[in-house]
Order: structure tokens, then sequence, then C-alpha cells
């Protein structure tokens, strides 16, 4: 809109009249009910600035519409962010969890991390204490899909989903699994309350399992 | 010269003025009750009538429409008499004009509450009252123009330049993006479907805040900032650059509230672009008020009126570069649906439209009273409450929105996300909300405090209801522009023709915008595999609507990484033309949705899941915030509206069979019962009739169409 010529070169204009307080002329025939307008310029600034955002919003433009360039067109860029999310996912998993991790982890260690990832994802619909809500009871000897760690590990990774279990496999670590796997097991005759029904088949450990002694 | 003696009509600005004060205390505390409901779910009282998903809209509707609504003609009609030196036009049409949006306002609360609602942000109201909203404003626009043209000044000033954009622009933004076809005496379907739906939306829900809650505002200004500094405007050169501008680029910005949505990107980068070129014209309105009160800091110090115009300009300045920053898509990728928006939305109604308002009161009533303020003291502590007010208010949901948008995107060295639990991140904010709630309350008491102070100022005086004024006859001017002339002078005194040339100036942007999106195919790409909702999911649809669940949850995954793992594949254009209205939402109190009812996707739920959520989502998870929804469980889906909904969706072009309305509660009743049967076999004994039937139908629904190829080829990639 920079047609608008602001001349303004008002034809009642007599006598000058002058702002006492900022010493600026103000405009003769301009006034609407005792409001008088100053005939002051547009802050440079402010004028500068619109013509920075003109020329910002064209090069803006140019880069959408000319150049088509992965920054502006959502999907390239998207294609970008997961090209380098699979490059940088590589290398890690070598380095970091195996070496040193492993070692030290106690059994309390692996409970607490256990708990949290149970909490955080598990206990919506296996209930808070595990004592079953949409999900079957993790605290009785009951199980629908076995209860070897095997069996567990075997329902996180591939989910049941006509049952509404859906896979974990890209929300959790393998170290993540097998800590839930045993948090869950802690769980087994904690007796809390509210407790669902017995669901599926009695599991009764068998010798082989030797890293969860009876506790 | 022979002096005309008239008066002006006081009663018509008193009965605005009561109406903006009462209004505004419902829609605060309104707001109060939200702020509340969104941290301690219990404030819903387990009632459909007082759920977030209804309350939130009664709170925006009536802090916008209501109380900003009637401030907005408080000055109108009190500015225009002075300021074109006559009577209003018609004290009818100012009666019919004021009664009539009464009415509309209470129509809006009832039947927001109730659970009518167009689905569709800042535009809820129904078509009755769409069509009652129209006649009103008309009668408003004949009573200002009949008062403009009956002047008895030669020109026109700058505030009512702005109250004339206003008017026409909210009149074309209102009637386009109300359209629809009623199925049923209350309710009806949107015209536009869909991503066009959305453009449509936010042309007018971005442009809502520009011609209702700015260039009015920035008419309130012109009167009342000088008039209380008595001093004179700072530019008019000023004025008439900005004002243009403003109203020209205004208009474009829409697309803005859709960055990285399913939009094409062309109209992204308009969106964009126009926001930025935005700064400046926007700012021009606020250092010409400010500047205003050069030669006045010494009256600011004082005077409790003047520094509420100080810091409810500033508000504005503020919020006006904070929008342009928030429409860079970097900034947006982070701010969207997050309660930073929320902040960034406050400053500008809380700082300038509150702040202004009551400036304009405090100002305004002891004039019409005839008398002084009861207490200055007492407004001061008002404008020192409202400003802590606005910064408790603000500076929590700053610090919230980022940080739950930097969990959000948050992955672990693994490239997992480090927080797959949505719930986490609403967790994590519990004490900002009440900090914030805090702040809301702090705005509260400084409202209750104008009420007292306004009501013993009127008692100490006595409305004058015609005020008595004289001015000479306005002289014939000559038809054509005068040599000496400036072009804008002359059109000062064409107001028509100023009318005329508002409009083309507020009409481009949204014909270059919205047309195309329909001449063009590729804007919306088409998917074969996109089927029309069953009966019973479009019941479930228009429940979900009803309940307002787009107030807390998305229907929109953006094509980021952190969220096609949270929620899978991003949104496609082609995947919602059926979709009317629209349901993108704006805010993630709640987790995204739009693959809600994909079966091998990262937040599938089962049936049973939900129905046992919608009842009482504290059950199975103690920290949800949700509202609890057991009604749903106890009410009857509406098989009587399932015909005409079908046959106005077959009018708007929906492929449905032929006879299909006869039909279609058969299949409905069909895919009832399977899920019924399913929720039975996982111990819930229910009816198939129940509305939790069809509204799990529909998430099951949710983003399902397309997903069923690509997700092998997703799991593969990875």
């Amino acid at each position: 809109m920079s047609t608008i010529e602001d001349k303004n070169q008002d034809s009642s204009k007599k006598q000058v009249e002058i702002d006492e307080a900022t010493n600026v002329k103000l405009l003769g025939g301009h006034e609407f009910d005792g409001i008088r307008e100053l005939d002051n310029r547009l802050p440079p600034f402010l004028k500068y600035l619109f013509y920075a955002s003109i020329v910002f919003s064209a090069a803006y433009l140019m880069l959408v519409f000319v150049f088509e360039h992965d920054s502006v067109i959502q999907e390239k860029e998207y294609r970008n962010e997961m090209m380098a999310a699979m490059h940088q996912e590589e290398p890690t998993p070598s380095d970091g969890t195996e070496t040193a991790a492993p070692v030290q982890r106690t059994q309390e260690d692996m409970l607490a991390s256990g708990a949290e990832t149970y909490g955080k994802i598990c206990s919506v619909c296996h209930g808070k204490f595990g004592e079953g809500l949409v999900g079957p009871n993790f605290t009785d000897e009951y199980w629908i899909h076995g209860g070897s760690r095997e069996d567990m590990h075997a329902v996180i990774v591939n989910g049941v989903i006509e049952k509404g279990m859906i896979s974990y496999k890209n929300q959790l670590t393998e170290t993540q699994i097998q800590d839930v796997i045993t948090y869950i097991q802690s769980l087994k005759g904690t007796n809390p309350p509210n407790q669902k029904a017995p669901e599926g088949e009695k599991y009764v450990p068998q010798q082989q399992e030797e890293k969860q002694p009876q506790s | 010269m022979e002096l005309q003696k008239f008066t002006y009509d006081n009663k018509i600005t008193r009965n605005f003025a009561v109406a903006t004060i009462v209004w505004g205390v419902v829609g605060l505390l309104a707001g109060l009750l939200v702020a509340l409901q969104i941290f301690i779910p219990e404030m819903n009282f387990s009632l459909e009538y007082t759920t977030f998903g209804r309350t939130r809209p009664v709170h925006t509707n009536a802090v916008i429409f209501a109380f900003v609504g009637n401030a907005i003609f408080t000055a109108v009609y009190y500015s225009m008499q002075r300021l074109l030196k006559t009577r209003m036009y018609s004290d009818l049409l100012g009666k019919i004009h004021f009664w009539g949006w009464q009415l509309i306002i209470v129509s809006a609360a009832v039947t927001l509450l109730a659970g009518f609602t167009s689905g569709k942000e800042y535009a809820e109201l129904e078509w009755p009252i769409d069509i009652a909203i129209t006649i009103v404003w008309v009668i408003f626009g004949i009573n200002m123009f009949g008062t403009i043209l009956q002047r008895r000044t030669s020109h026109i000033y700058v505030a009512i330049w702005f109250f004339i954009a206003t008017w026409v622009t909210v009149a074309v933004l209102h009637v386009v993006n109300s359209i629809g076809i009623p199925y049923s005496a209350l309710k009806s379907y949107p015209i536009y479907a869909g991503v066009q739906d959305a453009l449509v939306q936010w042309w007018y829900g971005h442009n809502a805040v520009a011609f209702f809650l700015t260039t009015p505002f920035l008419g309130l200004m012109y009167y009342f900032v000088p008039k209380a500094a008595n001093r004179p405007v700072y530019s008019y050169k000023l004025s008439i650059v900005h004002f243009w501008s403003l109203i020209f680029i205004y208009i474009w910005a829409g697309p803005h509230h859709l960055l990285y949505t399913s939009l094409p990107d062309w109209l992204q980068a308009l969106g964009t672009t126009f926001s930025i070129m935005l700064i400046a014209p926007s700012w021009g309105g606020m250092f010409n008020g400010l500047l205003t009160l050069r030669g006045a800091w010494d009256k600011v110090r004082k005077d409790p009126i003047l520094k509420m115009f100080v810091v409810g300009i500033t508000a504005y300045g503020m919020s006006t570069f904070e929008g342009p920053m928030l429409s860079l898509k970097t900034v947006n990728a982070i701010s969207h649906y997050t309660d930073w928006t929320v902040g960034h939305v406050h400053i500008g109604a809380l700082g300038w439209n509150g702040l202004l308002t009551f400036g304009m009161l405090y100002w305004l009533i002891p004039r019409i009273y005839n008398t002084k303020l009861y207490s200055v003291k007492l407004a001061n502590v008002h404008f020192w409450l409202a400003t802590l007010a606005i910064i408790f208010y603000a500076v929590p949901l700053y610090i919230g929105g980022i940080t739950q948008a930097l969990m959000w995107k948050e992955f672990t060295p693994e490239g997992f996300l480090a927080y797959p639990n949505f719930l986490e991140t609403v967790t994590q904010l519990i004490p900002m909300y009440a900090i914030r709630a805090f702040g809301g309350g702090l705005y509260v008491v400084g409202m209750l405090l104008l009420v007292f102070n306004v009501i013993k100022t009127a008692k100490q005086g006595s409305l004058v209801k015609e005020e008595a004024a004289e001015a000479p006859a306005l002289r014939p001017q000559p038809v054509e522009k005068t040599k000496s002339e400036s072009w804008h002078s002359f059109l000062e005194r064409k107001p028509i023709r100023f009318l005329i040339i508002a409009t083309i100036a507020i009409s481009i942007g949204g014909i270059f915008e919205i047309i195309p999106t329909y001449l063009i195919n590729s804007n919306v790409p088409i998917i074969s595999s996109v089927k029309p909702y069953t009966p019973l999911e479009l019941h479930g649809r228009d429940i979900y609507v009803k309940e307002g669940c787009y107030n807390c949850h998305s229907q929109m995954i953006r094509p980021f990484r952190s969220e096609t793992e949270r929620y899978g594949e991003y949104s496609k254009a082609g995947e919602f033309i059926y979709d009317r209205p629209f349901q993108f939402g704006s805010k993630r109190t709640g987790p995204d949705l739009a693959r809600e009812g994909v079966k091998t996707g990262r937040i599938y739920k089962p049936n049973a899941w939900h129905y046992n959520h919608f009842i009482d989502p504290q059950k199975m998870n103690e920290e949800s915030i949700m509202p609890k929804y057991p009604w749903l469980a106890e009410k009857d889906i509406d098989l009587k509206s399932t015909a005409p909904k079908i046959r106005v969706m077959k009018k708007l072009g929906v492929p449905y069979p032929d006879n299909y309305e006869h039909k279609a509660n058969d299949d409905l009743k069909k895919q009832a019962e399977e899920i019924a049967q399913n929720l039975r076999e996982a111990g819930i004994e229910t009816e198939s009739t129940k509305e939790i039937i069809a509204l799990i139908a529909y998430m099951q629904r949710l983003g399902t169409d397309i997903m069923t190829p690509q997700t092998d080829e997703d799991t593969e990639e990875e």
C-alpha cells in the first residue's frame, strides 16, 4: 500500500500552529472533538523495518516458489530429518549400552528401571500395581500368552494386536524390556487390591529359569 | 454560520458499558474455571455441561464477543457521536443492536453448554445464532453509516476508519466462515471440508483477532488516548500508512495457524511472510499511540487511566512482534500445540484488550455520569493487579510451553523418544498451570475492583442521558477532489468510497488464498483409499465435536520425526476430505488422535480401554487430567438424525450410495453390535445403542484410511 500519497497539504491551512510541548506543527483543519493531529513524519526506523520485512518476504517466497529449497518444503525437510536420524542411530548402541552398563547393574537397578518403564507405559492397561485393568493381572500365577521370560519378551516385542497390546519394539530398548520383565515377575503374589480375575493358564516356573529365584 | 443544537445519546453508551462490565466478569470467571479445570479434573464436576470441552468455548466466546464486543460498541457509540458532531442515526436501531447482541450472547452460552457447537474455534455458534449475528451486525452497520452520512464534520477521523474496516471485515469473515447446511434445528455441517475448512476457519480465526480484537481497539485508542492525555495524535501520516498496510496485509496471514500441517507449502509461505510484513504496520499503531503521550509523561505517572493505556499499548506491541516470530516455521515447530500460544494470546487479550477497556471505562463512566471517578486509588490498585496478573499468567505458560515441546521432541541416544508417554509431558506442567490460574485470579480481583468503583461512581453522579451539544451544519463539500487536497484527505470526506476501497483491500488476500485450493487439485491430492465415514462413525464424530474434544486433542501429525515416532505416519491433505468440520485442533493438552485407530500404530488402544477411559480416565491413569464422560454410556445415539445427516452429507458431495439414508441405521446397528460384543468379551456389559459405542467406532476409524499399505514400508525402513 505504498502507493498512498500522504502529502496532505490541507486547503484550510491558513496560519501554522505549533504544538508547544513537542515543537511540531499541528495539522490545520484537523480537529475532531478537540483531538488534533501532528505533522510528524513516519519514524524512519519503522519505515526501514517495513522495507526489510518486505525484502525478507520476497526472498522467502523465492525460496519456496522458485528454488523449492529443502528448508522450506516440509516433505523434503522431513525426509532429511529421518535420514539424519538413521545415520546417527547406528553407532550408538555398541559403544553406549554394552560395555559399561551390564557389569555394574544390580538387581535393584534393574527393578528400579523396570518399575519406571512399567509406570510410564504398562500401568495404563495393567494397573498401577499390576492388578490388571483392561490388560490382564500380573500378580497371579495365570498367563494368557505364557509366563516365561521368553514368552513375555515376545508379547512386548510383537504385541497382541487383537487384544489391544501394541508392539513396543520401537519404544523400548532391549535392556528396558529385560528390566520391565524382571519387574513384572517381581509383582507375583503381591496381592494388591482390586485384582482382575485370573485369565489364561497357570504357569509354573521351570527349574531352567535360573535367573529369577523365587522371592 | 448558524450553530445547530442537538444532543448526544449517553444512555446507549451506558448500556453497552454496563454490558461490557457484566460480561467481563462472566467471561473472566469462566476463564478462571477453565484454568482450574485444566489441572484439577474434579473441577469438571463429571457433568456434561461443565466439562472443559464445553466451558472453554464459553470462556473464549464470552471474553471476545461479549466483553470485548460490548467494549467496542461502547467506544463506537460514545466516540462516533462526538467525532462526527451528531447524535447516532437511530435510537431504535441502537436499541435493537444492544438487546440483539445481549440475546445472542445468552443464547450462545446456553447452546454451547448444551453441546451445540460447530466445532470451529471462535466460530462455535450454530447456524440460527449465526444468522442472528449477521442481522444484528447489519443493523449496527446501518446505524453506523447513517451516523457517518449525517455528520457535521467534513472529514472522518482515523478512529472511524478503523471502525469502518472492522465492520466490513467482520461481516465478510463471519458470513463466509459460517456457511453450512443445517440437518436439524440447531446443527449443521459446513460447506467446506478438511484442509479447505481449516484454511477458511483460520482465515476467519486469525482475522477475528485482527478485526475484532485489534482494529476496533486501534479506533478506541485513537479516540481515548489523545482525549485522556489531552495531547494531539503523534502523526497523521503514520495513521494513513499503518491503517492501509495493516488491513491489507492482515487478511493474508491466516495460514500461519496451520504451519507444518497438511496445508500446501505455498499457503504456509504466504502465512509466514505476510505475518513478518505485519510487524511494522502493527508497530505503527503502537508508536502512534505511545508517542501521542509525548509531552504528557508527567501525567502518565499519576493517572491510572494513562498507565493502563501505556501498558495496554505496549502489550499490543509485544504480541504483534511475538505473533510474527511464532509464524516462522522454526519457532512454530516448538510453539504450536503448546501453552506458548495460549500465553501469547493472553498478552494481547489481558494487556491490549483488557487494559484499554478498563482505561476507557474509568475515563468514560465519570463523564457520562457528570462526576469524578469514585476512587483513583482503587483504579491504581486495579492497574497494578492487572499488570502483575499478566506476568503471573503468561510467564508460566511460556516456560510450560517450551518445556513440553522440548520433552515431545527429545530422543534418547538409542533413538527412542525420551518421553514416550504423553502424560509425562503434561504432569510436568501442573505447577505452571497452578501459577497461571493464580495470575488469572489476580486479574479477576482487579475486575471486581472496577465493578465496585464504577457502581460507586455511578451512585455519586447521575446519568446525563441527553448531553447537549452544538455545531455548525456541514457546508456543502466539493464533489470532486480539489487541487489542493490530497488523495487521502479527499477519501476522508467520502465515507462510502472509503468503505469500498477498504473492502477491496481486505478481500484480496482471502481471494488469493482460498479460491486456488478449489481450482487446483494438487492442493489436496486425492487418496483413493479414503472413504466416507460409516453412519456410526459419523455419529461418533459428531459426539467428538459436541464434547469439544478438539479443545485438547489435535488430529494433525506434523512431518517431524518426533511426531511420526510418537503417533505414526504424518497427516496427508487427502485424508480429511470427508471431515466436516475439520478437527485439526490447535492445542495438545492431550495427545494427537489422528492415528488413534491404526492397530499397528504407536498409540492404539483396544475398545475396552477406550470404554473405561471415557468413563473414568483417572482409573486408567491416576495422573490423567482428562474429564470423565460417564454420560456417554448412558445416552442413546440419536438414530432419528441419521437420515438427515446422510442427506446433507450427500448434498455436500459425500459419495454415499443412492437412498443410503434409509439403510444407514441398519449398518449403524450392525457395526455398533460388533463393538458391543467385543466389549462384552472384555467383560464390559453395555448396550450397542449408547453414544460411547459411536465414539469408540470413530476413535478406531481415525487415521486408518491410508495406513494399511503404508505401515509395512515403515517398519521395514527402521
